[in-house]
């Protein structure tokens, strides 16, 4: 560490000489905004997040302000947003489609409460005390229409006070193979197109090939019910293990691995299991399974599950098929962040390997089963390390799948699985984040192929850190926001598969979306408008200036 | 000390040599007029009847047409000449500076110098190359100096090797041992006699290692940790790459950058083919 | 061929001494990069108290020295550490795909100095004439060409556009190899194989060709080749018999050490053709910031390339008695 704080102690030398003259000169020139870094992820990991940062960089500096792109790697990026929220300025983002998130709870409370701003998901440090209690509010209203005043309410304060710079809805593009499979026999899930778990347990093999083989860019980093460890592993955990309700097709909870769920009141909900199911090992499934699978996430074992549970106060076994859970308050998202996002784990294989965890340092997110046992309609067949995974479906399940496998292939090279679906390698394009307007163009070259483009559910936008001035200020982030061209994103980054996006709640979610939501679109003209009239103002060399009175306090994130 | 002529005969006396010095002249007057030679500005979104040009195939405007987000492709590949070539010099500097003196000290000095020395030589060989590039600019951050810093921390470890067999042998040989009994001083000796025989080597490892600094800089962007604000051609394939030019049968795109890495590299080659005798099964060459 | 066993020793005590200052030097260039090993786990309320307790669990709470002593303790007793990304021990992950790797380079390097010792000898007879300049020239086009390049075309002639050859992995999607002998013994694996290592072959080709090309070019002016002819021996008997066996010696160290630098894995190659290897593995392990599975994958790359270096010299000192002690430091 020794050169890194030399390096440190001799800035800061310098700085002090530095503010000491020049506190001597109390000048114009401390109005002058900072330079302003613009953190994106490179060009080949986020080609639109990269293109439509440096397009907003440069149109910032039309503005007056010193902007300069910075690009750094995922992880850098996330580090700084996440765990350095003093720091940085201004940063794309995205938050990505997950069946939980089809109830507006998770975006309404967590991205936006003042209680997440210290190290939960409000990294933007948005502190609203009216927005609170709105958020608040709807948690706990279960009546869906008084919820749902709630909810439009909570965007339209979102967007009069530019919380983020939204851009766009993204279009998901899934093709798949009609030779293999019977057109029609995929599932469009709102805001999630047909890459999900009803498509798997229902697409139907007509041909030979009874496997569905799709792809994905990231590998599988872990097989465990009690971790969260990425995107493609949450696919294999959907399909190893069963929850007791599920995210419908039409985004709503809906039984599932319970035959019934009944509220007899606020707090209390009655779970009557489905009879018969089994483990894939062929024990069982009892209410004392489920039992284990609510309660070990209230041990400090398992930190990822853990919020998911906070609410119940106890888990209280009726018979071999009944459970009562009691919560501590009333939750409206219960259904839908808890009892259809819990895996449930067999108490004969995970109690002893807990009891074990208590002896032991680490947590529930090490170990790691040579063959994970769920209840879902998929049983785990194989995992090829960076290569592929393999299924095998589960034929005494309750849904059992029409296909024979699930597999799925890790791809790093994105152009390879253009090929590959055009050559039957693949026969579920599942990840393609490339040009859209290519996919479409092969499909219609390959008459085999078919096409399946749906408005995702998550959506990219440019977080801006309300810690920071100018960010604080929400006339300046208006600003940003009018100047930030969603009908060119639109077309230049997306091709035109993107729609523009004005809240956390996708157009998908027709019950919960506000529509009419007045954002600013109207360029440099009316962004400089905003600043006018919130006291900004430019010297003679073009640059933006604090409004008079107020000076830079903060210094630039690199 | 080498003398102009002699530099200028071996160019033409070796036809390989000629041609690669024609090359380097010709990408170094490319790069030295860009501005005046390319049509536009190599980051410009270019617009025709204001919509922006996606994806152009080769036509008048557009000599090699354009990329996914619509810029000139021609225009990227004449300013591509300015990071390849500095990218190529610097490194070669650096090879050449530090590997020599290095041998040279090293070979010259022998004893504990030497073995320290050599130790570290080691040390440079055991780091496998292109993942220490890549961690260093990931710790550093995507410029083409970070690039140029962490390729220059490894490379000189071959010229070092070499410069110190060769120094080695020389200092075996009558007249050195002649010059230092008759009590000549140590600089007289290396500067009067040693470094003139291992000067065509140095400059030798410094033309290879062109080639290799401009392949790895390519390399190294292909997988998305190039300066995205110095468009190399390693950039231009990168970008490609990331936009399915291949699916889209740009080969308009794909293919001249990874020529004009390939004709600069070979360029180097063909220079110091010109000292094949040097090429010695001893001197365990990369 | 004598063996000096005092030499031996001493550059076996060298080759100890490297790998301790690689270690040290990876071990602090990994923990000084900016990057969080907990932006791994970001997610909703991962609280600061959740974030200490995970911090403590990987020992990052202590001082770096501390963290060091117990980094190089568990080196010795063969403990690389547990890998924060996959919680596995960094041997068990890396073991998982080095196969893979040693594999393709092993294929690689046998095609490339199979094409190479034959392409050598056969420029050294051309000698002279026109068609020795042709060959000189394709030589150095194939080492000039950046690797990703070469490997995106081919991927687009022979898998996409012929359709001849598979383009990713391994194997076929589903299939298990019975056992890792099963794996390398099996005609399906190496059409997988084929792709990824003619890519990496076309460029490595390039040395032991001009190596071989002008060790021969040597060994056929020297006097023991002079007085077979004078013996009225063919020429193609004279260049294969005698000089072809001499001139082959400095390339099979060249092999040696190509080995040794291979085993990094090559990144760019696994990449475009998805396979998964040490290469990218390393790679990912960095941009994620698994300090331990990053060190680990490194320095074992760094202990067998230092290995084969180390072996190429005993190479050279058995097969070349006119390299002296002094001349190999």
């Amino acid at each position: 560490m020794s050169w890194k704080s030399k390096i440190a102690s001799s800035l800061l030398i310098c700085l002090l000489f530095l503010t000491l003259s020049g506190g001597v000169i109390a000048s114009q020139g401390d109005r002058v905004i900072r330079p302003i870094y613009v953190i994106t992820r490179p060009q080949s990991s986020a080609p639109d997040e990269y293109e439509t940062l440096s397009y907003l960089t440069a149109m910032m500096t039309e503005l007056g302000i010193d902007a300069r792109l910075r690009v750094v790697p995922w992880e850098q990026q996330s580090d700084l947003v996440w765990f350095e929220r003093d720091r940085w300025d201004i940063a794309g983002w995205q938050m990505t489609a997950r069946p939980e998130r089809l109830d507006p709870d998770e975006f309404i409370y967590n991205l936006f409460h003042s209680s997440t701003t210290v190290d939960g998901y409000n990294f933007i440090g948005y502190v609203n005390p009216k927005y609170d209690a709105i958020a608040e509010a709807q948690r706990v209203t279960v009546d869906p229409e008084e919820r749902r005043e709630l909810i439009l309410k909570a965007q339209e304060i979102l967007v009069e006070d530019a919380v983020y710079d939204f851009t766009v809805h993204p279009m998901i593009s899934i093709v798949y193979n009609t030779d293999v499979f019977a057109e029609d026999s995929v599932v469009d899930m709102a805001g999630m197109g047909i890459r999900n778990f009803w498509t798997y347990i229902n697409i139907d093999p007509i041909g030979d090939q009874k496997a569905i083989i799709l792809n994905s860019g990231e590998t599988v980093q872990a097989i465990n019910p009690f971790y969260i460890s990425g995107t493609v592993d949450s696919w294999v955990y959907e399909l190893i293990y069963d929850r007791l309700m599920r995210m419908s097709p039409e985004g709503l909870p809906e039984p599932w691995a319970a035959e019934s769920v009944e509220w007899l009141s606020d707090t209390e909900v009655q779970i009557l299991l489905r009879d018969g199911m089994k483990w894939h090992d062929g024990e069982p499934v009892t209410a004392k399974d489920v039992k284990f699978s609510f309660e070990a996430p209230m041990t400090g074992e398992v930190p990822m599950y853990k919020p998911f549970v906070d609410v119940i106060s106890r888990v209280e076994i009726v018979d071999d098929l009944t459970l009562v859970f009691h919560l501590k308050r009333p939750w409206a998202a219960f259904e839908a962040a808890s009892l259809a996002k819990i895996n449930l784990a067999p108490e004969h294989i995970w109690g002893p390997l807990f009891e074990d965890l208590k002896t032991r340092p680490e947590n529930a997110e090490s170990i790691q089963e040579d063959v994970p046992i769920g209840s879902g309609p998929f049983k785990f067949a194989d995992w090829k390390f960076a290569e592929e995974v393999v299924l095998d479906a589960y034929a005494d399940h309750f849904a059992a799948p029409k296909v024979d496998k699930w597999i799925v292939r890790f791809v790093t090279n994105m152009e390879s699985t253009l090929g590959m679906i055009q050559n039957g390698e693949l026969n579920f394009l599942a990840s393609y984040s490339g040009d859209a307007s290519l996919l479409e163009n092969l499909v219609s070259r390959n008459p085999m192929l078919s096409m399946v483009s749906s408005v995702d559910l998550g959506y990219r936008f440019i977080a801006l850190n309300h810690n920071r001035a100018p960010f604080s200020d929400p006339a300046f982030r208006k600003a940003l926001v009018a100047i930030t061209d969603q009908e060119f994103v639109v077309e230049a980054v997306w091709k035109g598969y993107a729609v523009p996006a004005n809240s956390v709640i996708a157009p998908a979610l027709e019950f919960w979306k506000n529509d009419e939501l007045k954002w600013p679109q109207g360029g440099l003209e009316q962004a400089r408008q905003f600043l006018k009239e919130a006291g900004y103002e430019w010297d003679n060399k073009g640059r933006l200036l604090y409004p008079s009175g107020q000076v830079e306090e903060h210094t630039p994130s690199f | 000390m080498i003398e102009m002529t002699s530099i200028l005969e071996f160019f033409r006396q070796d036809k390989f040599a000629l041609v690669g010095a024609i090359i380097y002249i010709l990408f170094i007057l490319v790069a030295l007029f860009a501005p005046a030679i390319a049509p536009y500005d190599p980051q410009e979104m270019v617009r025709v009847d204001g919509r922006i040009a996606f994806n152009r195939e080769p036509e008048k405007n557009f000599k090699f047409g354009t990329t996914n987000m619509g810029r000139d492709i021609f225009s990227q590949l004449i300013y591509g000449a300015r990071p390849a070539l500095t990218v190529g010099f610097t490194a070669a500097l650096f090879v050449m500076v530090v590997g020599t003196v290095v041998g040279l000290v090293s070979g010259y000095f022998g004893g504990k110098v030497d073995s320290l020395l050599m130790r570290l030589t080691d040390v440079a060989f055991g780091i496998p190359f292109d993942p220490f590039v890549i961690v260093l600019v990931s710790f550093l951050g995507p410029s083409i100096w970070n690039i140029v810093l962490a390729m220059a921390l490894l490379l000189w470890r071959d010229t070092a090797r070499v410069i110190r067999s060769q120094v080695l042998s020389i200092k075996k040989r009558a007249f050195v041992e002649a010059a230092r009994v008759s009590g000549a001083s140590h600089s007289r000796i290396i500067f009067s006699y040693i470094m003139p025989n291992i000067l065509p080597l140095s400059l030798l490892y410094g033309s290879l290692a062109i080639g290799w600094a401009i392949l790895t800089e390519a390399a190294v962007s292909f997988l998305g940790f190039g300066d995205p604000s110095s468009i190399s051609w390693g950039y231009m394939l990168h970008d490609a790459y990331v936009s399915q030019a291949l699916s889209r049968g740009a080969f308009y795109w794909m293919l001249p950058p990874g020529i004009c890495i390939m004709l600069l590299v070979m360029a180097g080659f063909y220079i110091s083919r010109g000292a094949e005798e040097v090429l010695q099964p001893k001197l365990r060459s990369m | 061929m004598t063996l000096n066993w005092k030499y031996i020793g001493r550059r076996f005590g060298q080759m100890l001494l490297t790998l301790w200052i690689i270690a040290t030097i990876l071990f602090f260039v990994f923990r000084l990069m900016p990057g969080n090993p907990l932006t791994a786990y970001i997610d909703p309320n991962f609280t600061k108290e959740q974030q200490e307790i995970l911090l403590e669990q990987f020992g990052l709470d202590k001082p770096l020295f501390q963290q060091y002593l117990v980094f190089l303790l568990n080196l010795l007793q063969g403990n690389l550490g547990t890998s924060f990304v996959y919680r596995d021990d960094v041997l068990r992950v890396v073991a998982r795909v080095l196969p893979n790797t040693l594999y393709l380079m092993l294929f690689s390097l046998i095609i490339a100095y199979v094409v190479g010792v034959l392409g050598g000898i056969l420029l050294a007879w051309l000698r002279g004439k026109k068609g020795e300049t042709v060959g000189i020239i394709l030589t150095l086009f194939t080492r000039s060409a950046p690797q990703f390049w070469v490997g995106m075309l081919v991927l687009a002639i022979f898998s996409f556009r012929l359709g001849w050859l598979p383009s990713s992995g391994t194997g076929p999607a589903g299939v298990t190899y019975a056992s890792e002998w099963a794996k390398f013994t099996s005609p399906v694996f190496w059409k997988y194989m084929l792709l990824p290592s003619l890519t990496l072959a076309i460029y490595l080709l390039g040395l032991p060709l001009l190596l071989m090309r002008t060790n021969m070019v040597e060994t056929m002016e020297e006097s023991y080749v002079t007085i077979a002819r004078m013996r009225g021996l063919s020429e193609r008997r004279v260049m294969l018999k005698y000089a072809a066996r001499n001139a082959i010696l400095p390339v099979v160290t060249a092999m040696a050490v190509g080995f040794g630098y291979a085993i990094g894995g090559n990144v760019v190659i696994e990449n475009v053709f998805s396979w998964p290897g040490l290469g990218r593995l390393l790679v990912d392990a960095v941009t994620m910031s698994d300090y331990p599975l990053a060190q680990g994958a490194f320095l074992l790359a760094a202990a067998i390339m230092v290995f084969m270096n180390f072996v190429a010299d005993l190479l050279y000192s058995v097969l070349d008695p006119r390299i002296t002690v002094e001349d190999m430091g």
